[in-house]
């Protein structure tokens, strides 16, 4: 209940050194608006209190269903909600009726809920803690109907719940007859404001619940369609909505789903992952024709729909002014566009990074990594274990070289060029290599990686080429 | 001609003036006798070269190396992308050479020339390397202009039987190899002669 989510903080007056909003950008958040309070008979809030609540995410589909009666909610974690319900008594008949509809609502999500009426949300969710179902409808009841309650419906540390109690002080309505100044120098000032809260006193800016959303839209079409470029533009109109939908909440998916619905086969879904998040149609409509090229159709669409499930928040990103590659710019979506694309046609695997590791033997000083970073540092120290030749390219398997007359052939003989280079490790994980490697050069001057084994039989291997 | 300002003029980049000295971006080759002979002094800084081999392995990596690791060791470097290679390029060998593996990325799979045809025009890479067998003259005319559109120097490697296929690239270049030396000539380029360079092998420093 503190507004600091709502304040930005003062940016420091600096140049960033990339045309980049911060990720952490605050973004206005949906609060009470003030002038309802001065509505006609004042308000009404409903406090549910759910005790047997296992996680936050029932709370929020709680909180969405609990929508469809005013569209002021307000969660109350861990286990309670508090919602306005004044300006919709007359539609859902009167207190009574209303507390009926949003039992129901509770039971219908298998939750047990006390639910309290009072003029302040505090008030309603402290009476519904205690396990009350009262219904306050004035201002002039609500300290008499609220002295009886246990201090611990607060939810005040419990170390000054003790202290109070050693006082005489176990009720609200005692704490409420204390003096106020001696009260705030005593257990403070915090606590002086909830009760004030309680008793409405002072009003307490509150944060509406807002649904996650998603995005799902469906179209059906005037007439069946195969031509992968007629279904790419009947995906369109949807898909400038999605990026409509997506501008509007300074979001961008990472995944979205493309539903393909034929008369009998069942829907051939395709998903577009994207390397970071983005939302423009353009964008999505060349993935997306990458995309339907690998895919065979069952038979002619009838139907397309789209699925956004997950948004992220996206800061929006300056365009540079050079071209990438001129005057030293530097990658930036490119590089992600360019992994979506070859993915959506190749594979999910069709990139990887190449990383050096720390070791003697060949095959395992090396290893595939993640796509290289688009715009990280480069300079990360490789790891320098070797000091003889290495080759260019690396076999994956060492392919073992016919010898005549103690020479390793192929297409003739090799000429060894170097001295041998010894590699002897691995015998603690059974992976254990004993190998004298050699440059040679064959008859068509391709210079080669050989090895001689120490052990019997001494066979000859190629290991790489040199390139 | 003595107009400085048609002399100004005429140094752009785009104006091709036959053999003689039109400004061209280049990157030096790390080879002094080659860049003598290349256009503008080294390799482009965009397009299509081909290099063509008699056999894999002949030295036509060791020839790019140094311009790799120049490349992916700026400041500002994007990336190094190689499209269906034969073999996996041994990260160790590259990273001795000075090579940034941060900034180097292999692309597997079907479709190796569309796969570098993308990796050519999308403007994230300063070079590209792809290795095809048969590509039909209008790709190479697809894959030139990705190129000149991504500002990527795109080096594509074909067997020695190519050079009597005709091509879009800017440059097309031979590649012999003998036991000690290299033997470069050149098959196309703006403004080069049908010159036959002889190189060193670039790995003999690194045998014993």
């Amino acid at each position: 209940m503190s507004l600091k989510s709502v304040h930005s903080s003062p940016a420091p007056l600096q140049v960033p050194a990339e045309p980049v909003l911060p990720a952490s950008t605050p973004r206005l958040a949906a609060l009470e608006p003030a002038a309802a309070a001065a509505q006609a008979g004042g308000e009404l809030w409903a406090g549910l209190h759910l005790p047997d609540l296992a996680n936050e995410e029932k709370l929020r589909s709680l909180a969405a269903v609990l929508q469809g009666f005013t569209p002021r909610v307000s969660l109350e974690p861990p286990d309670g909600v508090v919602l306005e319900v004044r300006g919709s008594l007359h539609l859902f008949a009167g207190v009574e009726g209303t507390r009926r509809r949003l039992l129901a609502a509770c039971a219908d999500l298998a939750q047990p809920a006390v639910l309290s009426f009072a003029p302040t949300p505090l008030a309603a969710l402290a009476a519904a803690r205690a396990g009350r179902s009262l219904t306050v409808l004035s201002h002039a009841q609500l300290t008499g109907q609220l002295s009886s309650l246990p201090l611990s419906v607060l939810r005040w540390p419990q170390p000054l719940v003790e202290r109070l109690a050693r006082t005489g002080v176990r009720t609200v309505g005692a704490a409420l007859r204390l003096p106020r100044a001696g009260f705030a120098r005593r257990f403070g000032a915090g606590q002086l404001a909830s009760l004030d809260a309680l008793t409405a006193s002072t009003r307490v800016v509150r944060r509406l619940f807002q649904p996650r959303e998603r995005f799902r839209r469906r179209r059906e079409l005037s007439c069946e369609l195969t031509n992968h470029e007629w279904l790419l533009n009947a995906f369109m109109p949807l898909l400038q909505e999605l990026e409509q939908f997506l501008r509007a909440r300074a979001s961008g998916v990472m995944q979205l789903e493309c539903h393909l619905l034929h008369r009998e086969a069942p829907a051939t879904c395709c998903v577009l992952n994207l390397a970071a998040p983005g939302g423009a149609a353009a964008q999505l409509a060349a993935l997306l024709r990458v995309r339907l090229e690998t895919i065979v159709l069952p038979g002619p669409v009838r139907a397309l729909e789209l699925r956004a499930v997950t948004l992220l928040p996206r800061a929006s990103r300056a365009q540079a002014l050079w071209q990438p590659g001129e005057h030293g710019g530097s990658p930036g979506s490119e590089a992600h566009e360019l992994i979506e694309r070859l993915r959506a046609r190749l594979g999910e695997d069709a990139l990887h990074g190449l990383t050096v590791l720390a070791g003697h033997r060949p095959e395992r000083t090396w290893a595939r990594s993640t796509p290289p970073a688009v715009s990280a540092p480069a300079g990360t120290a490789p790891v320098q274990m070797s000091s003889g030749p290495r080759p260019l390219w690396l076999l994956p398997q060492p392919q073992p070289l016919e010898v005549r007359a103690g020479q390793p052939q192929r297409d003739g003989a090799l000429t060894l060029l170097s001295e041998p280079e010894r590699i002897e490790s691995g015998w603690w994980d059974g992976g254990d290599i004993a190998r004298d490697y050699y440059t040679a050069c064959d008859a068509h001057g391709v210079r080669l990686w050989v090895f001689r084994e120490r052990h019997a039989p001494h066979g000859w291997f190629l290991h790489g080429i040199f390139g | 001609m003595g107009d400085p300002k048609l002399a100004r003029l005429l140094e752009h980049p785009a104006i091709w003036r036959g053999r003689s000295a039109a400004k061209l971006e280049v990157l030096p080759s790390g080879f002094a006798a080659l860049d003598e002979q290349l256009p503008g002094g080294g390799w482009p800084r965009s397009g299509l070269i081909e290099i063509l081999i008699g056999r894999f392995g002949s030295g036509e990596l060791s020839l790019l190396v140094p311009v790799l690791a120049a490349l992916t060791g700026a400041p500002s470097a994007r990336w190094c992308v190689w499209v269906a290679p034969p073999l996996m390029p041994f990260a160790p060998a590259l990273a001795a050479r000075g090579v940034v593996l941060d900034r180097v990325a292999v692309v597997g799979g079907g479709y190796p020339l569309w796969a570098f045809g993308q990796v050519l025009g999308s403007g994230a890479c300063d070079t590209a390397l792809a290795w095809a067998r048969q590509p039909q003259p209008k790709d190479l005319r697809r894959l030139q202009l990705a190129a000149e559109r991504g500002r990527t120097l795109g080096v594509l490697f074909r067997p020695r039987r190519a050079a009597r296929e005709p091509s879009a690239a800017v440059l097309r270049l031979g590649l012999e190899a003998s036991a000690a030396s290299l033997r470069i000539s050149f098959l196309k380029g703006r403004g080069s002669t049908h010159a036959v360079v002889q190189l060193a092998h670039p790995d003999a420093d690194a045998i014993v």
